[in-house]
């Protein structure tokens, strides 16, 4: 993979924009004198490409900084607090929970030209910078014998930097752990621009900074641990008559002993947008589809695990097929990760949950999610990492027809459901703006003053992507 | 995406557009897939920033020249739309925008008489064969000529052949099996007229008759996709008098652009009282591979003679052909067909190789870095031979195999065939 990226030059006979002879802004003037017109747009053309990531759209940002450096970083983070004006970190903006998109106008700061990227083959690990296209990592690694686990369904799209600051999971993390479980050190730029290096033996602030989604620092780079793959892989689909059977049949498995690698389930909803778009035969009819990876090195113990996964399965009422090939397996994987946007095809927009349940209160929960979905007017689908008990229940709807309170309201009704049951707001989407308003059900009042506590010692200004994670302080009125 | 597209003031091709726009969800997973945005790495050059940018413009929030430029870096390659989950038909967007936007822009004079003389000379291949002749004239001049007249003369073949008219009627060899009708396409006839001696061979062999008919034109792809929607229409039209769909089994083309350029008409004349004409013409319309290989898969296709030792050929897939068309399969197996050849799959094979219909002529510093990738990729899995079912690419890997000190050919794909039948593989 080509990682260099070819910038723009004065001298380059790719045009700019006809406007862009001046900068819009001072902030604009100031940025473009300190890294030069290459690493920063100012356009408007330009900007509004900014304002968004996978879910939402915000404010058109007043400048871009597309940084190659972490002192290019720190040059655009001290020109920005100069300016008194936010600043908002970005990787590929596939975020689905408006992480990535500014609620006011200020700086964005996009990482998608640092790719910088080494393998330490002895050390098993790598040192990526924050624009490292996650699949990256694992191809660079692959011919040293070593591979990056954490695999979000975004993974040819989303970056390191992302992946961390929304601490991303994916169908491998089931055995293999999420993002922030493969950090050994990260490198940070804070508010006022000082960089730091952090590894994780004292108070884990690495830890503290992964999952903070932009709000406690920016994410310049990070030492990564890598793994061998296991030796063997086998993958097997299963398709049930009824969702919650589908999750019973998930708890069953684990509680046979099995460990498998990934454990992704889908509903009917999801299967049919998805074979729309690649047409790989897969059961239209089904309500709910399980794929189930189990690996190793052992291959007899990989056959043993999958054979109490089928058991399972069909304990449950389910019927099963193994891929016959790798290659089919991988047909199979492609049609899991394609699912979120293959959504789109059903309605242009989604309101998109991220909830964790107990295993246990899987079966419950994805029957009452269904329930509330059939009483409403609006299509329900879920999907999700449903070994861990991740589901993706997501309402899609049409903003020029359908009435987005009522939309917003169903979101909250499904998470009050997670909540019941015992579980969280965000497994790997992150809250963001989307689901910042949830958190007051979500956390008791003296954990969000802790929360407080912690973005005012690293953010005393506020000024990275203010708006997110943290709902507003309620303004107390005495008598 | 949510929008507020103004359908109604715009059109058959306002709902082309916004249909497109809306179905969008700005994902991203289009990014890795664009050359534009893998060689600049930014929002505004990739598909899901231009969708944006369209967006705005046909909105009335930003000024048509501001998003240009990102627009006119756009090869037109639909690797976007391969990729894309949410069935965005980015290219039916692009082409429907530039025919909207094209009328209100403002060019300069180079500009302007470039793409005068691209629309005039593409269509007519006599004149086009004259216009290569006096650019190899010039190929001396080369380095001390603007960049933006230096790119079109890097690309000619070292030398022009003369062209040779196609029979209007070849007849079947042996049983008559079917009867298909040909379109011989422009600029190909000047640059590379064996590839249509080599069709007409290879498909009279499998007796099948070959009928060019009269009054066929330019397939219009390159004026509809450069913006010059009326000039498009005219060719569309003439195509449309020319071709009666009921008197073949298929309409043939053997340039994937042509072809994918033929298969979009319905979309061109939506709305419009040829819609229906339009239609029925792209349901017969298929590349030569794809049709080579319904008679492969029915067992009826010709043996091939074996190639006269082991031969390894690196396919490089056409944008129009696996991304507009989807054609993918066809054209492997009919190489595959033939006893000895072994087809190799090139690294980032879907990534265009720069030539993209003008792209050339309009963004030579981004052709030219993305032609030395592709050639470069190319080479690296060691082919004995190139093959690829475009003109456009032809040209573009074959200059660029060369410039990396390659003797390597590239062939189309039925000249391997046609190589194969006679014996000279
Ligand atoms: C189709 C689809 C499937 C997905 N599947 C999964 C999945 O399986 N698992 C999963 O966990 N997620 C998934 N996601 C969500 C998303 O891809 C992940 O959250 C991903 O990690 C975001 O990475 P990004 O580079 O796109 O970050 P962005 O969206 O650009 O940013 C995400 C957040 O990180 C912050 N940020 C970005 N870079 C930095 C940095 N260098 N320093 C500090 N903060 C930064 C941003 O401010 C923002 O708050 C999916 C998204 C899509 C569209
Ligand atoms: S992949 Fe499709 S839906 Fe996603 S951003 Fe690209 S064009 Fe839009
Ligand atoms: S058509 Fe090709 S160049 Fe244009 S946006 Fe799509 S992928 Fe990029």
């Amino acid at each position: 993979m080509n990682t260099e990226k070819l910038a723009l030059t004065t001298n380059s006979s790719a045009r700019k924009p006809a406007s862009a002879g001046g900068a819009s802004n001072a902030l604009a003037a100031d940025l473009t004198r300190a890294l030069g017109p290459r690493k920063v747009l100012s356009n408007l053309s330009e900007r509004l490409n900014y304002r968004y990531d996978a879910i939402q759209f915000g404010a058109t940002p007043l400048a871009v900084v597309l940084p190659e450096s972490t002192e290019d970083v720190v040059a655009a983070v001290r020109a920005a607090r100069a300016a008194g004006v936010p600043i908002v970190g970005r990787g590929a903006a596939s975020g689905l929970s408006g992480g990535a998109a500014p609620l006011e106008p200020g700086l964005v700061i996009s990482f998608t030209r640092m790719t910088r990227l080494t393998i330490h083959q002895g050390r098993r690990e790598a040192t990526a910078q924050a624009g490292v296209v996650t699949l990256a990592v694992t191809e660079a690694a692959r011919p040293h014998g070593l591979i990056y686990p954490p695999d979000p369904a975004s993974f040819r799209t989303s970056t390191i930097g992302g992946n961390l600051a929304e601490n991303a999971g994916g169908p491998m993390c089931f055995k293999y752990g999420v993002s922030g479980d493969y950090v050994r050190a990260l490198e940070f730029v804070d508010e006022a621009g000082e960089v730091h290096r952090l590894t994780r033996d004292v108070f884990d602030l690495a830890g503290l900074l992964i999952g903070s989604e932009g709000t406690l620092g920016l994410i310049t780079e990070a030492t990564l641990r890598l793994i061998p793959p296991p030796r063997f892989t086998r993958t097997l689909m299963a398709h049930f008559p009824e969702v919650g059977a589908c999750a019973e049949a998930v708890s069953r498995a684990i509680a046979a002993g099995a460990v498998p690698s990934k454990l992704e389930f889908m509903d009917r909803a999801c299967t049919n947008a998805v074979e729309d778009y690649l047409h790989l035969g897969l059961p239209r009819d089904a309500e709910a589809v399980l794929l189930v990876d189990t690996d190793g090195e052992d291959l007899e113990t990989v056959q043993d695990e999958l054979r109490l996964v089928e058991d399972a399965c069909v304990a449950s009422g389910g019927t099963v097929r193994r891929a016959a090939t790798e290659d089919e397996g991988a047909q199979l994987w492609r049609a899991r990760r394609s699912v979120s946007p293959a959504l789109g095809r059903i309605r242009p927009q989604r309101m998109n949950e991220d909830i964790v349940v107990p295993r246990s209160a899987l079966p419950d929960v994805v029957r009452e999610i269904r329930a509330l979905g059939d009483a409403s007017p609006f299509p329900v689908v879920q999907f999700g990492h449903i070994g861990d008990g991740n589901l993706h229940p997501n309402i899609l709807f049409d903003p020029r027809r359908e009435d987005a309170h009522a939309v917003h309201d169903l979101a909250h009704r499904i998470a009050l459901v997670a909540i019941r049951h015992g579980g969280v707001l965000s497994g790997e989407h992150g809250i963001g703006s989307m689901k910042r308003d949830f958190m007051r059900d979500a956390v008791d009042p003296e954990t969000l003053a802790a929360l407080r506590g912690v973005k005012r010692a690293l953010d005393p200004h506020g000024a990275l992507n203010p708006g997110k994670i943290l709902p507003a302080e309620e303004v107390m009125v005495d008598g | 995406m949510n929008n507020e597209i103004p359908v109604q003031a715009l059109g058959g091709q306002g709902e082309v557009m916004a249909h497109a726009v809306d179905a969008c969800v700005h994902c991203g997973f289009c990014l890795p897939a664009c050359p534009t945005y893998a060689l600049l790495g930014d929002e505004m050059d990739s598909p899901r920033g231009r969708i944006v940018l369209m967006k705005e413009v046909l909105e009335g929030g930003l000024p048509l020249a501001d998003a240009a430029p990102h627009l006119d870096r756009c090869l037109g390659c639909q690797a976007c739309v391969t990729a894309c989950p949410s069935g965005v038909p980015y290219g039916e967007l692009i082409t429907a925008f530039r025919g909207w936007s094209e009328p209100q822009r403002q060019r300069s004079a180079l500009d302007r008489s470039k793409r005068w003389a691209i629309l005039k000379a593409l269509p007519a291949p006599r004149l086009f064969s004259v216009a290569a002749r006096v650019g190899q004239f010039a190929k001396p001049l080369a380095p001390v000529l603007p960049a933006a007249l230096r790119g079109p003369l890097d690309l000619l073949p070292e030398t022009v052949p003369a062209m040779q008219p196609s029979p209007k009627v070849t007849p079947a060899r042996g049983v008559q099996r079917g009867r298909v009708a040909f379109l011989v396409g422009c600029a190909q006839q000047a640059l590379a007229p064996n590839f249509n001696a080599a069709t007409l061979r290879v498909l009279a062999r499998n007796g099948i008759e070959v009928v060019i008919p009269d009054g066929q034109g330019c397939c219009g792809a390159a004026a509809l996709h450069t913006g010059a929607r009326d000039e498009a229409l005219k060719l569309v039209r003439a195509n449309l008098d020319a071709f009666h769909p009921d008197d073949f089994d298929a309409i043939l083309s053997n340039a994937a652009g042509c072809g994918a350029g033929l298969k979009e008409y319905p979309m061109v004349l939506h709305g419009e009282p040829d819609e229906a004409r339009a239609k029925a013409f792209a349901a017969k319309v298929m590349d030569i591979s794809e049709y080579l290989n319904t008679l492969l898969q029915n067992g009826e296709l010709e043996p091939p003679v074996p190639a006269s030792r082991p031969l390894t050929v690196a396919y490089h897939d056409a944008c129009h052909l696996a991304h507009a068309q989807g054609v993918r399969a066809a054209p492997r197996a009919l190489l595959r067909a033939i006893p000895g050849v072994r087809v190799l799959e090139v690294p980032e094979g879907d990534l265009c190789c720069g030539s993209a219909g003008t792209y050339n002529l309009e963004q030579p510093a981004l052709a030219g870095q993305l032609g030395e990738r592709k050639a470069k990729n190319i080479l690296s899995t060691t082919p004995d031979l190139i093959a690829s079912g475009n003109i456009g690419c032809h040209t573009q890997i074959q200059s660029h195999v060369r410039r990396q000190g390659s003797p390597t050919l590239v062939l189309h794909t039925i000249e391997i065939l046609d190589r194969a039948y006679r014996g000279e593989l």
